[in-house]
């Protein structure tokens, strides 16, 4: 038997080569990217400062301001559509189906490797004044002029990021889920609670913290991406990634406004986040 | 009653996943270059033109060298990693190191790549393959290690114990008893990472310059407009990264038994 002073088997030290990577790959980057940001530009050349310049023009300019609030709408009307997709598709899968709702989860992450850019692109192909749905709408002759709306808009951003976060959602959610036991449920519904009530008093504030990580992933990578509004979106749905994105390899490319933008929108971000997450630990604490 | 509803559910989220696939298959076959039903014919074309495509040899050979280095270095020291989380015997130092593990996960790609850029930049490291597979090796890290810590979940500590105890070296316990047990998982883990590798964009824009990777040069012809050469690219590189993923769980599952 070992005890509790005895050596471990795997020393921590096998920890230390992942450490390093994110070190020197995650922290320090991320801290070089806060600096850059205080920094100005004279064309291509980077010049060492301590002015607020970046942040000042940022918080001033009524264009920003626009896309970023037009961004963590975005982030968030597409949170609200993929969190509960999540969570029904995984209540399903784990309570319903039991044991071929594995198989299904299986189906739904292998989604994900079906080609990060195909998928956003593919929906060109759907969406598309003369795509897939537009065409079957008109042959079945249900419209007569194809629904130019549903190419090169928000709609469309929301859509396709919906189908890029979904099995992304699943994922925490489902296994929260998986630690919750079958008789809890059973034993909810012998003392007679209601489908409804099971759902808000048993089954949510077990899964809570699945569910917080499910928003936070969807609303997070759905307002950092700059590739869908770009492929699909039209003039009116630009994000506040691809102004970032557009700093580093644009035309008129500004590394340290791009990097205070950078900061500014993690902000706006992270503040958003954190009143959904704190307004869901209100909601299921009944 | 319910149950079925649940099925139709079900049915259209897998549907509402599938349909970008099913469509890119599709239209790779279809003669017509206009993406439209009824399609008219069924033709090799694309995948002509995708391969006359000047650069896709530098692209593919690209993508294949960040996809192998990728597998290795990220395979290697997340299998080390999660061995390392998964030996602590507190239950709340494992969580807390996993939940960390995870963190360049959540920072979206756009700020990981230009971060990443800024820094290369300061330390005179022009963009090129090496920055964008250093970028790689960070954003496969989180992944290997979820996947490597799912699968050594049951590892059986005491054998390396009773290793020890014997007079083994910890070289010696690692090559003749974990290593053999782990491999699968390992190799799982690996080819995880080259899926990934394979199939990443983001931190590769922002790295590589003015060099090419598979997903590299298909956003150039996006950009360009609609050029049905895409989704016969499109069609090759999904069933590349299916069969790795299916490989990778197949032969990780065998391990986890």
């Amino acid at each position: 038997m070992a005890t509790q002073d005895q050596p471990l088997v795997v020393s921590a030290a096998s920890l230390l080569p992942a450490l390093f990577v994110y070190a020197v790959l995650l922290v320090v980057p991320l801290a070089a990217l806060f600096g850059l940001g205080f920094w100005r530009a004279d064309g291509f050349t980077l010049i060492p400062d301590l002015s607020f310049a970046n942040y000042h023009r940022i918080l001033t300019t009524g264009l920003y301001r626009d896309v970023l609030i037009r961004t963590v709408q975005v982030g968030m009307i597409t949170a609200a559509i993929v969190v509960p997709m999540a969570f029904a598709l995984s209540y399903v899968m784990r309570f319903v189906l039991e044991r071929r709702g594995a198989l299904i989860l299986q189906l739904v992450l292998l989604s994900l490797f079906s080609g990060y850019l195909v998928r956003i692109y593919a929906w060109r192909t759907i969406l598309g004044k003369q795509g897939l749905l537009n065409t079957t709408l008109q042959y079945l002759g249900l419209i007569d002029e194809p629904l130019v709306f549903l190419i090169y808009s928000q709609l469309a951003v929301v859509v396709t990021l919906c189908g890029l976060l979904l099995p992304l959602a699943v994922l925490p959610i489902y296994s929260a889920m998986l630690n919750v036991p079958d008789d809890f449920l059973e034993a909810a519904r012998d003392l007679g609670a209601g489908f409804w009530q099971r759902l808000r008093t048993v089954l949510l504030p077990m899964v809570l913290p699945g569910v917080t990580t499910a928003f936070a992933f969807a609303f997070l990578l759905s307002a950092g991406d700059f590739v869908t509004p770009s492929l699909v979106g039209g003039m009116q749905s630009t994000m506040i990634g691809n102004i970032i994105a557009d700093q580093f390899r644009g035309i008129g490319a500004n590394w340290p406004l791009g990097a205070a933008l950078a900061f500014v929108t993690i902000g706006a971000m992270m503040m958003a986040c954190l009143a959904v997450v704190s307004l869901l630990r209100g909601v299921s604490r009944w | 009653m319910v149950t079925g509803f649940a099925r139709l559910f079900v049915i259209l989220v897998v549907l509402f996943l599938y349909l970008p696939v099913f469509v890119t298959v599709i239209f790779s076959f279809s003669t017509s270059p206009r993406l439209s039903l009824p399609i008219e014919g069924l033709t090799l074309d694309w995948y002509r033109a995708a391969l006359d495509n000047p650069q896709m040899a530098a692209a593919l050979r690209n993508s294949l060298i960040l996809a192998a280095g990728t597998a290795l270095v990220s395979g290697l020291i997340g299998c080390a990693c999660s061995f390392g989380i998964l030996a602590r015997k507190s239950a709340r130092l494992r969580q807390g190191l996993l939940a960390f593990s995870l963190l360049p996960a959540v920072v979206p790609l756009l700020v990981t790549g230009i971060a990443l850029a800024v820094m290369f930049h300061a330390l005179g490291l022009s963009q090129g393959l090496r920055n964008a597979m250093l970028g790689h090796v960070l954003v496969c890290l989180p992944f290997v290690i979820l996947t490597m810590n799912a699968r050594l979940q049951n590892f059986d500590f005491s054998v390396l114990e009773a290793a020890r105890d014997l007079g083994a070296s910890r070289w010696r316990a690692f090559m003749d008893i974990t290593l053999p047990l782990i491999r699968p998982s390992l190799i799982g883990a690996c080819l995880l990472a080259a899926a990934l590798s394979l199939d990443e964009f983001v931190v590769t824009w922002f790295n590589i310059g003015n060099q090419q990777t598979v997903p590299v040069l298909v956003w150039g012809l996006m950009r360009r407009g609609v050029d049905p050469s895409i989704n016969a690219v499109a069609t090759a590189l999904f069933a590349l990264l299916v069969t790795l993923v299916a490989a990778s769980n197949l032969i990780g599952k065998r391990g986890a038994r």
